[in-house]
């Protein structure tokens, strides 16, 4: 041991010097040492282990990465592929006692230049490369700032700590990354809390934050997923421009290649804490091997085209007993097998707008009052909605797309009147439904159900799958007793493809998907005529996101169902829509056919957002 | 901010309102003749019409009660001429009084409030309660200042090795002390420390804040708050320690957490700085209402330490119908009732800038 800590203590020395040979002193041969000098983190044969209730999982199974200088690799994969845990296991942030990294090395090559094993580091050791020399991005902009202190000052931290800066120069250094980061008012953000600034801010100060030491390795985890296109395509934007400047090494985690495509060179795959796939970017897109790679691709709602169905996952491959077995098909035959027709699309439009329409739409106004002083008095309104009016038909689904803030979640709730209009009407097949009493209101809810984005916190966590899915068919007295209804929830279940053995579960145990199609059952459970989908696959994974979009037109066509389709993304809105609404600032900016508003939009917001979507290979 | 200061006030002042009003008519619907409990049970006829008179109690009840509030409020209209009037603006009753808007015989006047006399004692009430507050607050503050240090560092450390053998430990202490009533606690507490081993603690078994002295007067004999300052913050402390515990842990779960281990601070600053704070919202509501209704004075633990406070006071006063005292001391408690609830209110923001009032 004593032997080898020296060969390595002569390395250092020697390439300080420049030198690349090291004489072993036990047996007098001279190693030539060639480090590249490119290498930054070296990951070999990784593995970290979760255990609870005395099951061990593997997270990360043996995975094999290298990172270079002025490098980025893209780490994709679904929720529960591993990539997140790969990136803490970089950052020794695998929370203990639960979780370990049971073996491997983290090889990483410091300032000094010499290669570290971050995991044999002590706790106290590793406080010197977290935040200074490897440093992260969180995905949730909205939690990764603690509430009470000002987003200056969380920033300041970490130079006072690493760079040993008093407190004035640390404030000066963070303004200068707040300019360099581009956020609007350094001085005033600085001294603003985090719930003061939007999302986008907020992600800006977090790699204001990573950056403040000019870190060799940045590990960015979904630095983008909760942002809307437009601050997603600043924020690559900004990432790669610092990238450029410092010749750091990015990890960029995601589940959606798209983004990646913007920014990696190398791109790996992760799939059940295994890499499946690795390779340039260019050479992935072009010519994935892998069918789950295939998947990836695939499954990502096209702008070119439209589709009758998305591909998922599930036409590349399946599992059996453990086994992987692919299908074999290529991505342009399934591609071309989904692919609409122009008969079939026309033949649609003219049987739509044949009927009248099943929801009128007229000026409707949504303001919520600013209230000040002392007396509460209202002084101004924030418009939330603005006069607004569209008409919707039966069998349509209608696409409201546009940023976070313009309105378009305070539309659907208002139609629903789970918030009170200020003014306008509401026409549902014939009656008018702001001037309804409560009681009208609640029956004629039956006709209208909404799913909202989070399936996370949409179901009560104490209350049985099966009993939430009931609960509205108990309320609205639907079907004659207890055993019918209940039949109807395992018909439901089967329905969005869960299973009767799932009655009895409680949310904790489903995944974001499931969960998400818990919460579509619940919502077709009193067959009603009309849907708003408010960001409902928003918080899912790409792959997931098509299965559920699949559910959700398959339902649409079976039941006849209409929706209104509330989504941030374009492309989920243009595949899912019959018709598109875009709106800003609570006005409508455009109404249409979405392949000619993607064509050729009109208005220069729709412009603007179209140009910020990731537009892959 | 001063927009909010003058709205909490005037929620206040309505609050106040409405405990007058309540104990008012609750106290006169209670039955009790004070002119008797005065004079005892053999006073002749027109020595009863007399006090009656002098306490108004001749008058319908809708008087009596503007009497009453005219009495408190520091604000109020007398009558400057006519000796007879029970609105007569009578400096000895009242203390010092400024006119401010004379009107003819009457005039608006500031004072000082004034909770009238005790049927028993003949005392002023507020010169009784002025007696036994300061023991009651200095007492309240004590044993909450040790819940509230003992019990968010026991939380901590509860929380930071949940599940494990410290954990399990201050749990049960923790259940042990919500369990145990404060009057078993302060009697065995007071014999343990105050008796058996009175040689070696140095303790009295009971004492208040000031010991008179025949030479000194009035002496300070702050160890005599230990014990009761211990006894009544058991409770609260294991309160403060379970609530601490689950506020942290929710805490340390939270994304920011992350964050601040990955900027490489150490252990202490992370918790210290960036968990401890967002922990301890939840803490300041159970302290606040818990000071509050300590104010109202911990009956069991002032007899059996003999420790001169508020709640014995009031109780003293239940037992021999002496309702002016009473219902002064439950008009004090509310008061201070309100003060914690508005300094709270402005705690929460400095705590947490998202509750901050702009």
């Amino acid at each position: 041991m004593r032997h080898f800590r020296s060969l390595i203590e002569d390395a250092s020395v020697l390439k300080k010097r420049k030198n690349s040979e090291v004489k072993d002193t036990k047996t007098g041969v001279f190693i030539i040492f060639t480090p590249s000098m490119k290498q930054l983190l070296s990951i070999r044969n990784l593995v970290t282990e979760f255990s609870s209730d005395g099951k061990t999982t593997r997270a990360v199974n043996a995975i094999n990465l290298q990172l270079n200088k002025g490098e980025t690799v893209g780490i994709v994969g679904e929720s529960g592929s591993g990539k997140s845990v790969t990136s803490l296991s970089v950052m020794r942030l695998i929370s203990a006692p639960a979780g370990k990294i049971s073996s491997g090395e983290i090889i990483y090559h410091n300032r000094e230049g010499a290669d570290i094993d971050l995991v044999k580091l002590s706790e106290k050791e590793m406080m010197h490369y977290r935040g200074n020399e490897i440093a992260m991005i969180f995905q949730e902009p909205m939690t990764s700032l603690n509430p009470v202190f000002t987003c200056g000052y969380q920033v300041m931290e970490a130079l006072q700590l690493h760079k040993k800066l008093d407190k004035k120069a640390a404030r000066e250094r963070t303004i200068e990354l707040f300019k360099k980061v581009k956020l609007p008012r350094p001085e005033a953000i600085f001294d603003s809390y985090p719930h003061q600034v939007s999302g986008g801010q907020k992600q800006r100060v977090m790699i204001a934050m990573a950056m403040s030491c000019e870190p060799s390795v940045l590990i960015a985890d979904e630095p983008t997923t909760a942002l809307d296109v437009t601050v997603q395509a600043t924020i690559l934007d900004l990432m790669r421009q610092l990238q450029q400047e410092n010749e750091m090494g990015i990890l960029f985690i995601t589940h959606d290649l798209g983004v990646i495509a913007e920014l990696a060179q190398r791109v790996v795959v992760m799939y059940k804490g295994n890499i499946v796939e690795e390779g340039p970017v260019a050479e992935i897109f072009k010519n994935p091997k892998h069918p789950y790679t295939k998947g990836l691709l695939a499954c990502r709602p096209p702008l070119t085209h439209k589709l009758k169905k998305l591909p998922t996952v599930a036409d590349f491959m399946r599992q059996e007993n453990g086994n992987l077995i692919e299908t074999g098909e290529s991505l342009e035959a399934v591609t071309i097998k989904f692919k609409v027709t122009e008969e079939e699309l026309a033949a649609r439009k003219t049987a739509l707008y044949k009927k009248e329409p099943i929801l009128k739409v007229e000026n409707l106004a949504t303001w919520f009052p600013i209230k000040k002083g002392v007396f509460s008095r209202t002084r101004d309104y924030v418009k939330a909605v603005d006069n607004v009016s569209f008409d919707v038909f039966p069998g349509e689904t209608v696409g409201l797309v546009g940023e976070s803030g313009c309105g378009k979640t305070t539309l659907g709730r208002t139609i629903l009147r789970l918030i009170e209009p200020t003014s306008g009407k509401v026409w549902f097949n014939g009656s008018e439904l702001t001037g309804l009493g409560a009681s009208e209101m609640r029956a004629k809810r039956r006709d209208i159900q909404i799913i909202f984005q989070d399936p996370y916190s949409s179901l009560n966590p104490r209350m049985e799958v099966g009993a939430a899915i009931m609960e509205p068919m108990n309320v609205h007295g639907i079907l004659a007793n207890e055993k019918e209804r209940k039949e109807r929830v395992i018909e439901l279940l089967k329905r969005v493809n869960l299973t009767p053995e799932h009655f009895n579960r409680y949310p904790h145990e489903f995944s974001g998907g499931q969960r998400q199609r818990i919460c579509i059952a619940r919502a077709i459970a009193l067959q009603p005529k009309f849907i708003i989908c408010d960001e409902s696959v928003s918080a899912l994974d790409v792959s997931v996101q098509a299965q559920v979009l699949n559910l959700l037109n398959e339902l649409r066509d079976d039941f006849g169902f209409t929706y209104i389709f509330i989504s941030h993304d374009l492309s989920v809105v243009k595949f899912m829509s019959d018709r598109m609404i875009v709106m800003n600032k609570g006005k409508i900016e455009e109404m249409g056919d979405p392949e000619l508003i993607y064509k050729n939009p009109q208005s220069e917001y729709t412009r603007k957002l179209i140009a910020a979507i990731p537009k892959g290979m | 901010m001063i927009g909010f200061l003058a709205r909490k006030f005037w929620y206040g002042l309505l609050v106040i309102a409405g405990v007058v009003t309540v104990v008012f008519f609750l106290f006169n619907i209670l039955p009790g003749d004070p002119a008797r409990m005065m004079l005892g049970q053999r006073a002749d006829i027109s020595s009863i019409e007399n006090i009656n008179r002098e306490l108004g109690r001749d008058k319908p009840m809708v008087v009596q009660f503007a009497m009453y509030v005219n009495d408190l409020s520091p604000l109020s209209f007398h009558d400057t001429e006519n000796k007879a009037s029970v609105w007569f603006a009578d400096e000895s009753r009242y203390g010092s009084m400024f006119t401010i808007l004379p009107l003819g015989s009457k005039a608006l006047m500031v004072k000082s409030p004034y909770l009238r006399r005790s049927y028993q004692t003949r005392q002023e009430v507020s010169e009784i309660i002025k007696d036994a507050l300061p023991g009651t607050v200095i007492l309240a503050i004590a044993a909450l200042l040790f819940a509230a240090v003992a019990g968010i560092a026991l939380g901590i450390l509860a929380a930071l090795y949940k599940n494990r053998i410290i954990d399990h430990l201050i749990n049960v202490l923790a259940v042990f002390g919500m369990a145990v009533p404060s009057f078993f606690a302060g009697i065995i507490i007071a014999w343990l420390f105050g008796f058996v081993w009175a040689d070696i603690t140095g303790l009295n078994m009971t004492g208040s804040l000031y010991r008179i002295d025949p030479f000194d007067g009035m002496v300070l004999e702050v160890k005599n708050l230990l014990l009761p300052a211990f006894t009544l913050g058991i409770r609260p402390l294991s309160v403060i320690v379970q609530l601490t515990r689950s506020s942290m842990l929710d805490v340390l779960s939270q994304d920011y957490i992350r964050t601040a281990k990955a900027k490489g601070l150490s252990k202490q600053v992370v918790i210290l700085r960036h968990a401890l704070r967002n922990a301890l919202n939840p803490v300041l509501t159970a302290v606040s209402g818990w000071f509050g209704s300590l104010l109202a004075g911990a009956v069991f633990i002032e007899y059996i330490f003999g420790w001169k406070g508020i709640g014995k006071v009031t109780v003293d006063s239940l037992e021999t119908y002496d309702f002016p005292v009473v219902m002064g001391a439950v008009l004090i408690v509310s008061v201070f009732f309100v003060i914690i609830n508005l300094i709270v209110d402005l705690l929460y923001g400095v705590l947490d800038p998202r509750i901050r009032v702009s």
